[in-house]
């Protein structure tokens, strides 16, 4: 970290550094375009009415996005304190000790690629319309699916991002749409007219709300990126908070009003019926009584890039986490090196495009659903994955400041964080209790109990790792949760 | 010097013209080799995350004495993190520079895509081959390496380099095991030095944005 510059005289290094820093809005940006709203929108909101069959999403949303904020207090706090501020596991391996931390890491490395794949689902359903309306023909979803997976395979290999400007131009025009949207299904309203219903607490009670939960926390996936930016901040005590908390207000308050106008356009009664019927059309089959044509076909191509661009920044999130635990040696340390042309992080990339291929490859010999059963299903089992992961992190962030209290007020350290964490805990028990409902299968269906219990496998393994390199491996042992830094570290073996 | 010969092993001059690394990578190890020539001629040394001053007395070379300058001139910043990330931003130019003033390079200009990275070509094949030859030899025949050496070999493994230098993968297991031997044998400055470009490099890989 540069020291500040003396009041005295310029600080010539400070400033070349400072050149290119972020400041907040460039750091919602980066946040918000990975999180793709149109996806969330388009995607997982119709797609969990229809599967879930419960109106609740639109206060399911703001109830998270509540309980993210104030979850948010302890998190940013302790990142100011950590050497690698980035994924949940280096704050879980700080605050509950090193076992823990490998843990979480094995939790979500599979939670990312369940996360990743599932978007190849979504993009094969939501790209057939548009390659009919163009060619006339209408492939199957899978071989959709495959042209995108090569064309995010080669990509990822080469490094090539998404530019981040166009980046920013498309999360522009895909709010621009969810707002037009939005108004044009407040505008044209049910004969229930403008029903508050699914904006009102009462709708978290009901059964099954735990399918609520976890799809709403789905919508926030990303919002922790935030501090992965500390480092390149302009000002990171408050670049990073503020951009943080702003990127909670806005999906909370964009996602809630979407899912929200979506039941107004159909009547709260009519929502479930729709979704059903419409599939990964649902949103522009309710504008399009709205608004022109046109306007609903702009739309269905920006869902499209939309997901291609949540395809190639999970992809590349997910290979840069491979990358990040292979540095550290948790995984081998093939995944720890990179291609020296173009500096991607090769082993982890191939890696996941594998994965994706297998699973395409899957589904398509089984005859399995796109929308629901790979993008909902892998979406929703990856969301519930990353609400374990902050619920853990929320007692790493208590656990951290109990034992160093590192000049944060009681607020940061307790008041807040306290809270967070029972509220995330009652979160999860629900999820776990209403997983049924999460996959729309009867009670007691051996798949609901099946999905969860792949991370507590996970983290058993996880443990269980940890605990053979403690005793056989120390030095990389030592290294666990620092990232990239962990080649600062002297290696006591040698 | 010792950026010069990191340039010359991470810079395709004999063939293409175009770097054999990736920009960021390529300026991160060209900072590291800057500060590692001041390492060697103990003007500076490195402990732990420290960068400190041993010595003023300039080498007689304007972009290493321009580098100490700066270092001498700023001791507040003792981080070698940030010195490194300083350097970044124009050590592809001081390296180039310097090689392009001795004659040993010759710079192509793209004519239609001004943006584009500019071509660099040495003007003698052995010098240029030099380096990666010499650090590809003593790692396949196991040959004792002088601190300039290890210390070239260190920055071209933490920029993931070494399998570029070891072009036949059935030498590759080889070389791997003595680079690792040669690494931990190295000098405390110098393993520092490395191992926090090595860093700096995989956190370049983590924060890629475009």
């Amino acid at each position: 970290m540069p020291v500040a510059p003396s009041p005295t005289r310029p600080d010539p290094i400070a400033g070349a550094l400072a050149a290119d820093r972020l400041g907040a809005p460039s750091v919602v940006y980066f946040v918000l375009s990975a999180a793709a709203p149109l996806t969330v929108v388009a995607g997982v909101v119709t797609t969990a009415y229809a599967v879930t069959g419960i109106t609740g999403l639109p206060v399911a949303f703001l109830a998270v996005g509540a309980v993210l904020a104030v979850f948010a207090v302890g998190y940013v706090a302790m990142a100011r304190h950590m050497a690698n501020a980035g994924a949940f596991y280096t704050y879980i391996s700080r605050g509950l000790g090193r076992p823990a931390g490998i843990a979480a890491a094995w939790v979500a490395l599979i939670a990312y690629n369940a996360l990743q794949v599932g978007l190849y689902g979504a993009f094969g359903a939501a790209a057939i319309p548009l390659v009919e309306r163009w060619t006339g023909v209408s492939p199957p979803w899978w071989l959709l699916s495959l042209v995108a997976w090569a064309l995010v395979s080669v990509l990822g290999v080469m490094r090539i991002d998404v530019n981040g400007r166009l980046l920013a131009v498309l999360l522009t025009a895909e709010v621009a749409v969810i707002l037009l949207f939005d108004m044009a299904d407040v505008a044209g309203p049910a004969p229930a007219g403008l029903s508050m219903e699914t904006l009102s607490p009462g709708a978290l009670f009901v059964p099954g709300a735990g399918a609520l939960l976890i799809t709403a926390t789905l919508g926030f996936v990303g919002f922790e990126s935030a501090v992965v930016f500390s480092e390149e901040s302009r000002d990171p005590r408050r670049t990073v908070p503020t951009a943080t908390y702003a990127s909670i207000v806005i999906i909370a308050g964009l996602y809630a009003l979407s899912a929200w106008a979506m039941t107004v356009a159909t009547g709260p009664a009519k929502i479930v019926e729709v979704a059903r019927r419409d599939g990964a059309e649902t949103i522009f089959v309710i504008a399009s009584a709205q608004l022109g044509g046109a306007v609903v076909d702009i739309a269905r191509a920006l869902f499209v890039t939309s997901l291609f661009a949540a395809m190639i920044s999970f992809h590349n999130t997910t290979a840069r986490y491979f990358f990040a635990l292979g540095r550290e040696r948790v995984l081998p340390a093939v995944f720890g090196r990179t291609r020296p042309r173009t500096g991607a992080p090769k082993a982890g990339s191939i890696a996941q495009s594998v994965l994706g291929f297998l699973v395409i490859v899957g589904y398509a010999a089984l005859g399995l659903d796109p929308l629901v059963q790979l993008f909902f299903y892998g979406g929703t089992f990856g969301g519930f994955g990353v609400l374990l992961l902050v619920f853990a992190t929320s007692i790493a962030v208590i656990a951290f400041f109990s034992r160093e209290p590192s000049g944060e007020d009681v607020w940061r350290r307790l008041v807040a964080p306290v809270p967070a964490a029972a509220a995330l805990a009652v979160m999860v028990f629900l999820a776990v209790s209403n997983f049924s409902t999460v996959l729309g299968v009867p009670e007691g269906d051996p798949l609901a109990w099946i999905l969860p219990s792949v991370y507590g496998v996970a983290a058993v393994v996880g443990l269980v790792w940890a605990l053979v390199l403690r005793s056989g491996q120390p030095a990389v042992y030592s290294r666990v949760g620092l990232g990239a830094k962990a080649a600062t570290i002297h290696d006591l073996a040698r | 010097m010792l950026a010069d010969d990191f340039f010359l092993v991470a810079w395709d001059t004999t063939g293409t013209g175009k770097p054999r690394l990736y920009l960021q990578g390529l300026t991160l190890g060209l900072a590291g080799a800057l500060i590692g020539e001041l390492v060697l001629e103990n003007r500076l040394t490195v402990s732990g995350t420290r960068l400190q001053l041993l010595d003023h007395l300039p080498l007689r070379e304007r972009v290493a004495d321009a580098t100490l300058a700066d270092i001498a001139n700023s001791p507040q910043h003792t981080d070698v993190r940030t010195w490194l990330a300083y350097l970044a931003q124009r050590s592809l130019d001081d390296v180039t520079g310097r090689l392009l003033a001795i004659g040993l390079l010759e710079c192509v200009t793209p004519k239609l895509l001004k943006h584009k990275q500019n071509r660099y070509f040495a003007t003698e094949f052995g010098p240029a081959v030099w380096p990666s030859t010499r650090l590809r030899l003593s790692l396949v025949r196991r040959q004792p390496l002088n601190p300039y050496d290890m210390l070239l070999a260190a920055l071209v493994d933490a920029c993931g380099m070494t399998d570029t230098v070891v072009e036949d993968p059935a030498h590759r297991p080889t070389a791997h095991r003595y680079l690792a031997a040669v690494l931990a044998a190295m000098p405390q400055p110098l393993s520092d030095l490395s191992r926090h470009v090595s860093a700096a490099v995989g956190d370049a890989v983590l924060t890629y944005r475009t």
